[in-house]
């Protein structure tokens, strides 16, 4: 389990949304759509900032404190700010907001139970072979 | 019916301000014992980061959903 862990979830949550995407415009609509499109893309970006927070910050090393300033002043605006503008927005329904908020989570959930199922974690040499798939 | 909404109206910006202290007091302990940790063993950080990372992401998702919640609470009172 390494730091890939978290660009590998962000591209497996970009792809379930493009395969989402005509089948949420087919049957739910434009708006529902839109808002769980913006509800990931919301998701996506604090998951992003949250990680390169948490890289920058907590570190055995020496801290670039300009740098974690900075990051922590981007995320904590954009995050809580552009969530209450999004739900401000008449025509996004909150739940659909929600569903597309939780798209990276429920990725990232399966991931960690395939690698726990697998047994990726375990120092074992027949595993190595399996690292690159999940 | 009124009171109902009284009530809502009242537990919804209580239960929003102790998601928050919840949410506060677990990344806070999260952090805690990833510098413990980081400090034990230097070598292992990057896998503190991750599993920091993907933890610190739950508990703001919580957060999150608690926003929500209230909004949508806040969208019946009217």
């Amino acid at each position: 389990m390494g730091l890939d862990l978290i660009s590998r979830t962000l591209k497996t949550s970009a792809i379930v949304l493009l395969i989402f995407l005509p089948f949420g415009l087919y049957y739910w609509g434009v708006f529902p759509t839109l808002a769980v499109l913006s509800g990931a893309v919301w998701g996506f970006i604090n998951l992003i900032f949250l990680s390169q927070l948490v890289r920058t910050v907590i570190r055995p090393d020496k801290i670039d404190v300009r740098r974690a300033v900075g990051l922590g002043l981007i995320k904590f605006p954009l995050l809580y700010g552009s969530g209450y503008f999004l739900l401000k927005i008449d025509r996004f329904d909150p739940i659909h907001l929600l569903i597309g908020f939780s798209l990276f989570l429920a990725v990232m959930v399966l991931k960690m139970l395939g690698r726990v199922i697998l047994g990726l974690d375990n120092d074992n040499k027949t595993n190595k072979n399996l690292q690159g798939a999940l | 019916m009124e009171y109902f909404g009284s009530m809502l109206a009242l537990a919804a910006p209580l239960g929003l301000g102790l998601a928050a202290v919840g949410s506060a007091y677990g990344i806070g302990r999260a952090v805690g014992s990833a510098m413990e940790a980081m400090g034990r063993q230097p070598e292992a950080a990057g896998k503190i980061q991750v599993a920091m990372i993907i933890g610190a992401a739950f508990i703001e998702a919580l957060t999150i959903y608690a926003l929500i919640a209230f909004f949508m609470a806040m969208g019946k009172l009217g």
